[in-house]
């Protein structure tokens, strides 16, 4: 599954670029997290819990982040186990684009979505991560310049 | 105060045998939830078991962390592969020469697949021990495409048997192949194809489904440490062959072990294999002494319980240009899931797939059909059909459509062209089998007459003048069926399974007063066995089929049998119970003969009694006569009144029928509207017409499931897309049209009362007709097939593929 979408972020490019790579922010921009640890510049560990339909499940992940393409663009890849509920594995690619107004921040995210969550979610699969990338962006985008007012 | 004398007719009437549409005896439990299913059964002490399953399709198991579950309160045991290996029980044979992991042994082949057995003392809390078993995994691709099992790049899934060139059906080409079944002339085949005038070719996919019965898959077993004996309930379409392979497989003497068929919510060929819940529920009972239990939910019936088809049926059909078949070639690519566990007589790999010429006289045929192995569940099974009849009928009931494309011809003057003549039975058909009885001809036209068919044509014309006019959007579809089953497996000369001849069989005890008692080795689930047996008795013995008991389903108590399934019990053992009246009868005859005061030959049966010859006042009722063998010395006749019959047969019976669906497709939304629905069935002797009625009405409304929507869909990584009733469609009342009902009545010449069996003809039948409608529909505009089911969202897209909502 593929989840394409843009959103315009009244900052500069290099602002926006330090807030992907800020704990933090990440913390407060993934919807259901928990917990976020750092073990490394690059290596996250996240507890999310999602819920698709009647199925929640809470995630236990490991994101290893690649800023070395900043500040134009970012990506990052990960897995997720939620135990007998099912598992997630995939990726994102975010391109930072400088605008006039601000930095058009353009995503791509490849998610895989396995175990007993496809079975019963796999109609509201879809939409549910939809949702949850677009909540992603729009929590982000409030901590950013929570930040920076 | 003198009785009346009752007349032949009113004496025949008060058996309620034959011919009778008598309410079902079953049906006053059922409908006040009195029935005992497996989940009924409460016993001190019980605890429940429940599996950890598997996420992935394909997977290395790195490890399996047991303690944590352990720990938890309540929790008795967790089972792994590594605890059944002592017993030799972390594999466990299959029916179909293979073998299958009962627990995962160092991988998983399929999504949902046993990895872990948690027993506890009730079932929520071996539900939150599961969530605490930690297993690692080494994700491995999945493969689930068959045509991509043999490229360079496919995942090996079997490894245990990668080396094996030799397979359970001859010699294996590739480690995910795992047999080619060939039937027929393939070089007289091909140079017809080569030769004829007319070749029609099509790949007809028969998608993967699953039977899902009303009722789960579950057991419980009891082993008694003290006596030494195991009892096993379970929901088996066939106790008797339980019994004998947990004997083999446990090493428990066959005596000591009791099997037990309570009352089944269905089965419709799911539950006919051995499952790893049975094994590890007994290995459970055995460790912890206590009962233990285990029934799986509805998502785990669908995903690791066995399946149905999944059969790519690749055709080629060659005719004169008048439209008289001349040959028919199919190559079929079997996907079989991770274990090969079809239920098969063992000599058929493919089942009853070589019925697949159907009911035509076809001189040549070839049949080629390779077994693959993919990250799927196995199964395979007949759901609602005997051995993959409903494959056949499936592909021939397409390929006589796309030939009739092919000739611009109307397929139901095709079908009647090709159809075997009345005097042409017994028929030899080009696949091998001889074709008991039939008389298709005159089963067609009645339907054809009773639809109108030629004004129904008339008006699907004028319909399509009228699309194309812009005057309406939608289209009218005429499903036409004609198909031929082929089902009571059957001779024990060429039907087995795991070494087990396919007779079956009755034993009658008559009790003093009169009323009887009759065991056999089937077993119902939902079919009205105590009805419709007690009826066959009847009128064989003379005796009401009220004051007759039908008990099944305890090998304690029941002679051996091999089951139901295959539409095999009023066939086999509906024989035996024939037969084994007719001993009674005879036996009767001598000690009537003897009450009469006259000879044996001087007597004669008249419906319920034994009449002297000439001297009809003169008689003795079975009724007289049953209290006499308890109640008198009669020289040279044994006390009692029982017999045995173990039935084989000699051959198959072949029911059929002609099915006429007519659909309006609304062309804008895909949502298909069944007008009318025609199914004459011909299942040569009709035992009880009202649960016929019934059978076929169930039959068609699953084979409408079926058709229209009803598949197990995996995605590209393996997950199973329909794991639940959310997407896996059953229909309701809403979804269920009217159903017009008729028959034709042409007796099996070998069977005893000459019945064929029905229960599986309408979902043989009722699927093509069905299919048949919505290609038929959209012929008109350049359409030759599409592939089933055929849901709203792909009607949709047919139309737009065909140009149709621009």
């Amino acid at each position: 599954m593929i989840l394409k979408d843009e959103v315009n972020i009244p900052l500069n490019r290099d602002a926006v670029f330090q807030a992907l790579n800020d704990p933090e922010i990440l913390k407060a921009s993934i919807p259901g997290c928990e917990e976020l640890l750092q073990h490394s510049d690059t290596e996250l560990e996240a507890t999310v819990v999602v819920k698709f339909g009647p199925v929640k499940a809470s995630f236990k992940s490991d994101v290893v982040i690649d800023p070395t393409a900043g500040p134009e663009s970012f990506s990052l890849s990960g897995s997720g186990d939620a135990g007998v509920a099912g598992f997630a594995k995939g990726g994102a690619e975010v391109n930072l684009t400088e605008q006039e107004d601000g930095t058009l921040l353009s995503y791509e995210v490849n998610i895989d979505i396995g175990g007993k969550l496809a079975q019963v979610g796999g109609r509201l699969i879809e939409g549910t991560s939809k949702r949850l990338a677009k909540k992603f962006f729009v929590n982000f985008e409030e901590a950013v310049l929570s930040r920076h007012t | 105060m003198s009785v009346e004398a009752e007349t032949i007719e009113q004496r025949t009437a008060a058996l309620k045998g034959l011919g009778t549409s008598r309410k079902r005896v079953e049906d006053s439990r059922f409908t006040q939830g009195k029935g005992n299913y497996v989940d009924d059964l409460k016993m001190p002490n019980m605890l429940f078991g429940d599996f950890v399953r598997s996420q992935h399709a394909h997977a290395y198991v790195k490890s399996i962390d047991t303690s944590a579950a352990l720990a938890l309160p309540g929790v008795i045991a967790v089972l792994t592969a590594k605890d059944l290996e002592p017993l030799s029980l972390h594999w466990m044979p299959t029916l179909a020469g293979d073998k299958q992991m009962v627990l995962a042994d160092g991988k998983v082949l399929f999504q949902g697949q046993e990895v872990a057995f948690v027993v506890a003392e009730d079932r929520y809390i071996a539900a939150d021990a599961i969530d605490l078993v930690k297993v690692e995994y080494e994700e491995l691709p999945a493969l689930v495409d068959p045509f991509k099992a043999e490229l360079p790049d496919a995942p090996i899934l079997r490894e245990d048997i990668a080396d094996n060139l030799e397979g359970a059906h001859g010699p294996r080409r590739h480690p995910n192949h795992i047999f080619t079944w060939e039937q027929g002339d393939k070089d007289a085949t091909e140079s017809i194809l080569a030769s004829a005038p007319v070749v029609a070719e099509e790949m007809v996919y028969y998608h993967r489904t699953h039977p899902c019965p009303l009722e789960t898959c579950g057991a419980v077993a009891s082993m008694d440490k003290v006596n030494g004996k195991l009892t096993l309930w379970g929901t088996f379409q066939a106790p008797h062959v339980v019994r004998t392979v947990a004997s083999l497989l446990s090493g428990i003497a066959e005596h000591n072990i009791r099997v037990v068929s309570p009352d089944i919510g269905g089965g419709f060929g799911n539950k006919v294999g051995v499952y790893p819940g049975y094994v590890c529920a007994i290995v459970a009972s055995i460790v912890t002494g206590q009962p233990v239990k285990w029934v799986e939910d509805r998502m785990e019936n669908l995903t690791s319980t066995a399946f149905a088809r999944d059969y790519h049926m690749q055709g080629k059909i060659a005719a004169t240009a008048e439209g008289k078949i001349l040959g028919l070639w199919c190559h079929t690519t079997a996907d079989h899931g991770a274990f090969d566990a079809c239920a098969d007589p063992t000599k058929y790999p493919a089942g009853f797939m070589n019925i697949c010429t159907g009911s035509y006289d076809i001189p040549t045929a070839y049949l080629a059909v390779d077994g693959i192995y993919t990250n799927k569940a196995p199964g395979g099974v007949a759901y609602r059909c005997s051995f993959r009849v409903t494959e056949a009928a499936y592909f021939i009931e397409r390929m006589i459509e796309v030939l009739a494309i092919k000739l611009n011809m109307d397929a139901a003057e095709l079908r009647s062209i090709n159809f075997i003549r009345k005097e042409q039975f017994p028929y030899q058909s080009a696949l091998g089998w001889e074709y008991d009885s039939g008389d298709y001809h005159s089963a067609w036209n009645k339907a054809l007459e009773a639809v109108n068919y030629k004004a129904l044509r008339a008006e699907q014309a004028k319909q399509v003048e009228a699309f194309k006019a812009g005057e309406t959007r939608k289209l009218m579809g005429i499903g036409l069926c004609h198909f031929t089953e082929i089902v009571g497996a059957g001779p024990v000369k060429n039907c087995d399974i795991l070494g087990m001849g396919m007779f079956d069989s009755c034993e009658i005890r008559i009790h003093p007063t009169g009323s009887a008692i009759a065991r056999l080795g089937t077993i119902s689930q939902g079919q009205g066995h105590a009805t419709t047996f007690a009826q066959i008795l009847a009128s064989e013995i003379g005796i009401s089929a009220d004051d007759i008991t039908i008990e099944e389903g305890d090998t304690d108590t029941a002679p051996y049998g091999l089951g139901t399934y295959g539409s095999r019990s009023t066939p086999v053992a509906g024989a035996a119970t024939a037969m084994a009246g007719r001993k009674i009868r005879a036996k009767a005859q001598m000690i009537a003969a003897y009450l009469l005061e006259v000879h044996d030959n001087d007597v004669e049966w008249e419906v319920d009694r034994f009449v002297v010859k000439g001297a009809p006042e003169r008689f003795k009722t079975m009724k007289e006569v049953a209290f006499a063998s308890y109640t008198q010395a009669i020289p040279g006749v044994e006390p009692g009144l029982e017999a045995v019959s173990y039935y084989d047969p000699p051959n198959m019976t072949y029911p059929f029928g002609a099915y006429i669906c007519v659909m309006d497709i609304d062309v804008d939304t895909g949502v298909s509207d069944i007008r009318q629905f025609f199914a004459l069935d011909d299942c040569g002797t009709r035992i009880n017409p009202m649960i016929i009625e019934g059978q076929v009405h169930g039959g068609l409304t699953e084979a409408l499931a079926i058709a229209l929507g009803q598949e197990i869909a995996y995605d590209e990584l393996g997950n199973v897309k329909t794991g639940s009733l959310m997407d896996f469609f059953i229909p309701t009342s809403w979804e269920t049209p009217n159903y017009t009902t008729d028959f034709t009545e042409t007796p099996s010449p070998h069977h005893p009362i000459g019945a064929k069996g029905v229960g599986e003809s309408p979902n043989v039948g009722g699927v093509p007709a069905f299919s048949n409608a919505i290609n038929d529909a959209f012929k008109a505009f350049g359409l030759t097939h599409t592939h089933m089911p055929h849901d709203h969202w792909r009607i949709w897209k047919t139309a737009n593929k065909l140009g149709l909502h621009a």
